[in-house]
C-alpha cells in the first residue's frame, strides 16, 4: 500500500496519547489510544508503532503533525498545532455543521467556536483552577468513594442537587464533607458537583457565544450526569462523537494531510 | 423553620429606630427615581463630599449600599457571575462586581439595582478601585464620571496636596454646574454643611454611648443604622433620624440596658462586615460577645461647618483626605489602638475581606502591631464582604472559638 | 536563551556595575523621572519580580495580594534583593504597591524608602496635575539631598536629560521600524535594548540602542522605509495618524501585546522558547515597561527642571490606574486600525486590579474594531507557562 498522501495525528495529552492515520480522502485507516504515563517520548515511539501494524503499512514519509500537552515531544512531527486548532479541525472534519465545541479533559477545559474553514475563530480555555475539568470530578468521587465511572449515574439518580458553592475545588471537598456529614444521599451529592462543575464551563462557553449544535468531546463527554446538566444549563442539545477523546488526533491527521512531501 | 422567639427570649435586642430605617430606604429609593427620571440623579462613593451634589440639588445614590443590599439577600455569588459573564474577574471588589452586574442585568436585581445614573461621582481616599469601577459603569450607562482626586496622605496633609484637592473640588462644582446648568449656591452649601455635620456629630453621640458597660449597641446594629448617615447626610430627615436614635441610645445607656443580654466579652470588629452572614453577630451574642466599636462604622465622623463656600471647601478637603484609609497603615493601627483603648476591649476580630484590598492587606502586619501596643489578642476571619463563595463558616467557627477560649 | 537565563544576565550586569561603585536606587513603578535620580548621581534601575521566588510573603500579604507584590515581598524577606541605596515606591498608584510601601517600612525599616506620589487626574483641563507632581518631585529631590548629603547637580541633569531622550529616540525608531516591517529586527533584540536599559540608563546601553537603531535605519533606507518608518514614529507620538500610509505587503498575523506590570523579555522569551513561532508575528507592545517608557516624552529644556520632568512623566500614554479611559479606548483603536493589527493579547496580572478591571473595556474596544483578543492570565512566575503557549500558539494560528 503507498504511504503517499496519508497523514498522521499524534496527541499527546496529560494522561493519554492518541494516534490517528487518515488516507487521502479523510477516511481513518488507524487509530490507537493508550495512557501516556511518565514518558511522552516513549509513548509517542508506541503509540506510531501501533498504527503502523495496524494498518500494516510503513510510515516513512507520511506527514506527521504533532499536537496536545505534550506536542513539543513529538520529534517525527514536521510541526506541532495546538489542541484547539485540533480538535477544532477534527470535529469539523466529522461533523461540518458544529460552531460549538466544548472539550473537558483530566486538566483543561476549553470552549472553541468553529468557523466555516473548520479552524477555531475564538476560544476560551479555563484559568488556573481545576475546578471545571475532569479533575474536579476525580476527587469528588474519591470523597464519595465511587469509581469516576459510577460518579455519573450515581448522580442522575438524583431529583434535588446538594448546593455547592465554592468555586475552587480545595473548599469544595470540605464543602462536600460537610454535606455528606449532615447526611445528604450519596446520590445528591454527586449531583451537586456535576452542577457545579457544570457551571464553570457554562460560563466558559458563553463568553465564546452558544449557538446549537454543540458538540462535547474530552473524557469528561463520556459521563452521562455532565451531559445531562451542560445540556439543560445551556439550554441546547448536545452532539457526542462516536470517539470523542480521539477528535485532536483526528484534527492533527487532517492537517497533516495539508503539509505535502514533508515528513518522518 | 422555627418559630419566631418572643424577644425575651433572644440574646440580642432589636432597636425600635429600626423599623424607621425601612420607611427611611423606601423614601429614599423612590427619591432617587424620581431624580433619574428628571434627569440628575449622582452614583457616588461612600467617601464623596455628598455635601456639594446635595447643595446643587441633585438626587443621590450609593452603589456600595446596594452591594450590601444584594449581598444581604444573598445573592452575590449569582449578581457577580453576570459581571463574570462580561469578563471581569472574580477576583476584583465584589461591591464593583454586583454593581456591574445588577446594572448590566437589572431585571434579575429588582431590590438592590439603582436607577440610571445621569452622572458618576467618585472620590478615590477610600480606594483606587472606585475609579476603575465607575469607569466601567460610565462605559455602560453613557454617564460621565467625575474623579475627586485625593492623593494619600502620610502624616500630615502638605500644602500642595490641599491645593490639588481644593482645585479638585471647584473643578467639581464647575463640573455639576455645567451638566446640569446650575451653581452652587452659598446659603445652601452653608445649609447643607449644618445639617451634614449636625448628622455626624449626633452618630458619634451614639458611637461614643458604647463606651458604656454594657454596650447599647453591636456592629450589626451599628451597621444597620448607618444607611443613613452614609447615604443621607445633608437632609432634614437624616438630621430627624439620628436625633431619636440618639435618643433611644441614651435612654439604653441611662437603664443599664445593653444590646445584647448578657454581656461579657467586648471586642473590636476591622473592615466591612459580611452582609451575607450578619448572623455571625448574632451567633456570638449568645455567648455573651459584643462588638462596642469597630473601623467601619467609626469611618464617618467628619465635620464642616464654615462661614462661608470658601471656608466650607476648605474643611471639605480637609475632612475627606484625612479619611483613616487614606492615610496609611500606622493611621490604621492608631484607629484601631485607640478604639481599644477608648472602648475597653479584650480583643480584636479582624475580617480579611479577599476582595478588598485596601482594607485588608496589610492586616497581618497590624494584627500583630495592635497586640503588642494593646496586649490584647487578636484574630484574623477570611471572607468577603458580598462575595459567599468565598465564606468558610468552619474555619471561621474555629478561629473565634479560639480567640474566646483564651478570653473567657 | 530562556527566560531565567536572561534575568540571570541582567543582574549579572548590574551586580557589575554595584561593585563598580555605583549607587542604585531601585524603582518599581514604570514611570518615574529617571533624570532626576541621576542629577543626584544615582543609577535608577527597575526592581523586578522574578520567576521562582514564590514564599515568603505569608507573613506580611495574603493571598489576594497581587502577584507582583507578593513576588517582591518574597525576594526581599529571602535576602535577594541586591544592596541599594534606596528604594523608591509610588503613592496612588494601586493599592497593592500602596501598602506594599507601608508594609515594607514596619517589616524592614533598615531599608531606605522614599514614595512618590502621582496624581491620577490627567484632564482636570488647568495646571493643578502638573503642579502636583512638581512640587512631589521638587520634595523627593529635596529628601534625597538630605538623606545622602548628595545635592541636584544641574550639569549631571542635563547629560542624563539627553542620555534618556537619546535611549527614547533609538528605540521609538526601532519600535516603528518593526512596525512598518517586523522582520526588520526581532522583538526579543528590542526588549533586550529595553530591558537592558531600565535595568541601568548607563552611556553602554544606550549606546547599543543607538547603533541598533542605525543599523536598522540602514536596512529600511535600502528598502526605501525610513519615510515611512518616521511618519509612523510621529503618528504615534501625536495621536494623529492621517499622514500613514502602511506598504501593501505587510505579513499576517499582525499581533500587539496589550497589559500592565509584564515586560516585553518575558513575553519575548515565552515566545522564543516556541519551537513553531517566531516573534515577527508581534508587531509592537503597548506595554507600561516597554512602549508607554519608549514613548514618553523627554524633559524640555526649563528654568524649572522639576516643572519639565512632572510634564514628562505626565506624557506617558495612559495607564488603567489613570482617569479617563474612554481616552485611552479612543487611542488605542486608532492605534490599532490605523496600523493595521488585527490581533490584540491582552495581558493581566493575577489579582492585579487596574489590569482586570481594564481588560474588558480592552477586548470591547478591539471588538468593535474586529480585532480579534485573547485573554492571558499571568503571574511573574509563569506559573501557569503550558497553558499560556497555548493560548499564544493557538491565537496565532486562528489569525494565520
Amino acid at each position: 500500500m503507498l504511504s503517499v498522501d496519508m497523514g498522521v495525528g499524534i496527541d499527546v495529552g496529560s494522561t493519554t496519547t492518541k494516534g490517528v492515520l487518515l488516507d487521502s480522502s479523510g477516511k481513518i485507516v488507524a487509530k490507537s489510544l493508550m495512557l501516556t504515563g511518565a514518558s511522552a517520548i516513549q509513548a509517542v515511539e508506541q503509540i506510531v508503532q501501533n498504527i503502523s501494524s495496524s494498518a500494516n503499512i510503513n510510515l516513512n514519509g507520511v506527514p506527521v503533525i504533532g499536537t496536545g500537552y505534550g506536542r513539543a515531544r513529538v520529534e517525527l512531527a514536521a510541526k506541532s498545532v495546538t489542541e484547539i486548532t485540533c480538535h477544532s479541525v477534527g470535529v469539523h472534519h466529522i461533523n461540518p455543521d458544529i460552531h460549538l465545541l466544548i472539550d473537558v479533559g483530566g486538566q483543561d477545559a476549553k470552549a472553541i467556536r468553529i468557523g466555516s474553514s473548520g479552524r477555531p475563530e475564538d476560544f476560551e480555555l479555563n484559568d488556573k483552577c481545576s475546578a471545571g475539568t475532569g479533575r474536579f470530578l476525580e476527587v469528588m468521587a474519591r470523597v464519595l468513594e465511587v469509581s469516576l465511572d459510577e460518579l455519573g449515574p450515581l448522580a442522575l439518580q438524583s431529583k434535588k442537587p446538594s448546593s455547592i458553592s465554592s468555586t475552587c475545588t480545595v473548599f469544595a471537598e470540605s464543602e462536600v464533607i460537610g454535606h455528606i456529614g449532615a447526611g445528604e444521599s450519596a446520590a445528591d451529592i454527586a449531583a451537586g458537583v456535576h452542577v457545579s462543575m457544570v457551571s464553570k464551563i457554562a460560563a466558559l462557553s458563553k463568553r465564546v457565544g452558544v449557538k446549537e449544535p454543540v458538540c462535547v468531546t474530552g473524557g469528561v463527554a463520556l459521563n452521562p450526569a455532565f451531559r445531562h446538566y451542560l445540556s439543560s444549563q445551556l439550554g441546547v442539545d448536545l452532539w457526542v462523537p462516536d470517539e470523542p477523546q480521539l477528535t485532536g488526533a483526528l484534527g492533527a491527521a487532517v492537517l497533516a494531510l495539508e503539509q505535502k512531501g514533508v515528513g518522518m | 423553620m422555627t418559630q419566631e422567639r418572643p424577644s425575651e427570649e433572644k440574646p440580642y435586642r432589636r432597636l425600635e429606630t429600626q423599623s424607621v430605617l425601612q420607611q427611611i430606604a423606601f423614601r429614599h429609593g423612590l427619591e432617587a427615581m424620581e431624580a433619574s427620571e428628571n434627569g440628575n440623579l449622582a452614583w457616588v462613593t461612600s467617601g464623596f463630599p455628598v455635601e456639594i451634589p446635595i447643595a446643587m440639588n441633585l438626587g443621590v445614590v450609593y452603589p456600595e449600599q446596594a452591594g450590601a443590599i444584594i449581598g444581604a439577600q444573598k445573592i452575590g455569588p449569582e449578581v457577580s457571575n453576570i459581571a463574570e459573564d462580561l469578563g471581569y474577574s472574580q477576583e476584583l471588589c465584589s461591591y464593583a462586581r454586583v454593581s456591574i452586574g445588577s446594572t448590566e442585568k437589572p431585571e434579575e436585581v429588582p431590590m438592590g439595582s439603582l436607577p440610571t445614573p445621569q452622572i458618576l461621582l467618585a472620590c478615590n481616599n477610600i480606594c483606587g478601585t472606585v475609579l476603575k469601577w465607575y469607569d466601567a459603569i460610565s462605559e455602560m450607562t453613557g454617564a460621565p464620571v467625575f474623579l475627586l482626586d485625593t492623593p494619600p496622605i502620610e502624616k500630615q496633609q502638605l500644602p500642595h496636596n490641599q491645593e490639588y484637592v481644593r482645585r479638585g473640588v471647584e473643578r467639581l462644582i464647575e463640573f455639576i454646574g455645567s451638566n446640569f446648568n446650575r451653581k452652587l449656591e452659598e446659603d445652601r452649601i452653608r445649609e447643607v454643611a449644618e445639617l451634614s455635620s449636625k448628622a455626624t456629630r449626633l452618630w458619634i453621640r451614639a458611637l461614643e454611648a458604647c463606651k458604656t458597660k454594657p454596650s447599647p449597641l453591636n456592629c450589626a446594629d451599628r451597621f444597620l443604622t448607618m444607611a443613613p448617615v452614609v447615604s443621607s447626610r445633608g437632609t432634614e430627615h437624616c438630621v430627624e433620624f439620628y436625633e431619636s436614635f440618639v435618643s433611644e441610645v441614651e435612654e439604653r445607656v441611662k437603664n443599664g440596658i445593653g444590646a445584647i443580654r448578657d454581656e461579657k466579652i467586648r471586642l473590636l470588629w476591622d473592615n466591612i462586615p459580611p452582609w451575607h452572614t450578619l448572623r455571625f453577630f448574632n451567633i456570638l451574642a449568645s455567648r455573651g460577645v459584643v462588638f462596642p466599636a469597630d473601623t467601619y462604622t467609626h469611618a464617618w465622623t467628619g465635620n464642616m461647618v464654615g462661614v462661608d463656600t470658601s471656608s466650607i471647601l476648605d474643611q471639605v478637603v480637609g475632612t475627606y483626605s484625612k479619611v483613616y484609609l487614606n492615610m496609611g497603615l500606622d493611621a490604621k493601627v492608631d484607629k484601631m489602638c485607640q478604639l481599644i483603648k477608648d472602648y475597653d476591649l479584650d480583643g480584636f476580630v479582624m475580617f480579611s475581606v479577599r476582595s478588598c484590598k485596601r482594607y485588608s492587606l496589610g492586616q497581618l502586619v497590624s494584627k500583630e502591631i495592635v497586640t503588642e501596643r494593646t496586649g490584647v489578642p487578636g484574630v484574623i476571619i477570611e471572607g468577603d464582604m458580598v462575595d459567599s463563595r468565598v465564606y468558610n463558616a468552619a474555619q471561621i467557627e474555629t478561629r473565634v472559638d479560639a480567640l474566646l477560649e483564651m478570653l473567657m | 536563551m530562556n527566560y531565567e537565563g536572561v534575568i540571570e544576565q541582567s543582574s549579572v550586569g548590574l551586580k557589575e556595575l554595584v561593585e563598580s561603585g555605583e549607587e542604585i536606587i531601585g524603582y518599581i513603578y514604570p514611570h518615574i523621572p529617571l533624570e532626576l535620580f541621576m542629577a543626584h548621581g544615582f543609577t535608577p534601575s527597575l526592581i523586578r519580580a522574578l520567576p521562582g521566588k514564590a514564599s515568603g510573603f505569608e507573613e506580611s500579604l495574603q493571598t489576594f495580594a497581587c502577584s507582583y507584590i507578593r513576588n517582591l515581598y518574597s525576594q526581599r524577606a529571602n535576602g535577594q534583593f541586591l544592596t541599594l541605596a534606596g528604594l523608591l515606591f509610588p503613592g496612588n498608584t494601586c493599592d497593592a504597591l500602596q501598602n506594599l510601601g507601608d508594609v515594607w517600612k514596619v517589616r524592614f525599616p533598615d531599608d531606605r524608602v522614599f514614595r512618590l506620589t502621582y496624581p491620577v487626574t490627567r484632564y482636570s483641563q488647568d495646571d493643578s496635575t502638573t503642579k502636583f507632581l512638581t512640587e512631589e518631585l521638587r520634595i523627593l529631590s529635596e529628601t534625597i539631598s538630605n538623606t545622602f548629603n548628595r545635592p541636584f547637580l544641574s550639569e549631571s541633569y542635563d547629560r542624563a536629560v539627553e542620555l534618556v531622550q537619546d535611549f527614547r529616540n533609538s528605540a521609538q525608531f526601532l519600535y516603528s521600524a518593526r512596525v512598518v516591517n517586523p522582520k526588520i529586527i526581532p522583538y526579543t533584540e528590542v526588549a533586550r535594548f529595553v530591558r537592558t536599559f531600565l535595568t541601568a540608563p548607563t552611556i553602554s546601553s544606550v549606546s547599543a540602542v543607538k547603533d541598533a537603531a542605525s543599523t536598522v535605519r540602514g536596512t529600511a533606507d535600502e528598502l526605501g522605509l525610513v519615510d515611512t518608518i518616521e511618519t509612523v514614529q510621529q503618528a504615534i507620538k501625536s495621536g494623529n495618524y492621517s499622514g500613514v500610509k502602511l506598504p501593501d505587503d505587510l505579513g499576517t498575523p499582525r499581533i500587539a501585546i496589550a497589559g500592565g506590570m509584564v515586560e516585553p523579555q518575558a513575553i519575548a522569551t515565552l515566545v522564543n522558547d516556541m519551537p513553531d513561532i517566531s516573534d515577527s508575528f508581534i508587531v509592537l507592545d503597548l506595554l507600561s515597561f516597554g512602549f508607554k517608557t519608549v514613548f514618553t516624552e523627554s524633559p524640555s529644556k526649563s528654568e524649572n527642571p522639576f516643572l519639565a520632568m512632572a510634564q514628562s512623566v505626565l506624557s506617558a500614554p495612559g495607564e488603567p490606574t489613570h482617569e479617563g479611559l474612554s481616552y485611552r479606548m479612543n487611542a488605542m483603536k486608532e492605534l490599532l486600525s490605523n496600523l493595521s493589527i488585527q490581533g490584540l493579547i491582552v495581558c493581566e496580572q493575577s489579582f492585579c486590579d487596574p489590569d482586570q478591571f481594564e481588560s474588558p473595556s480592552i477586548e470591547r474596544a478591539a471588538s468593535k474594531l474586529g480585532v480579534k483578543t485573547v485573554r492571558m492570565p499571568l503571574d511573574p512566575e509563569l506559573s501557569d507557562r503550558g497553558r499560556i503557549e497555548t493560548r499564544i500558539q493557538t491565537f496565532v494560528e486562528t489569525l494565520e
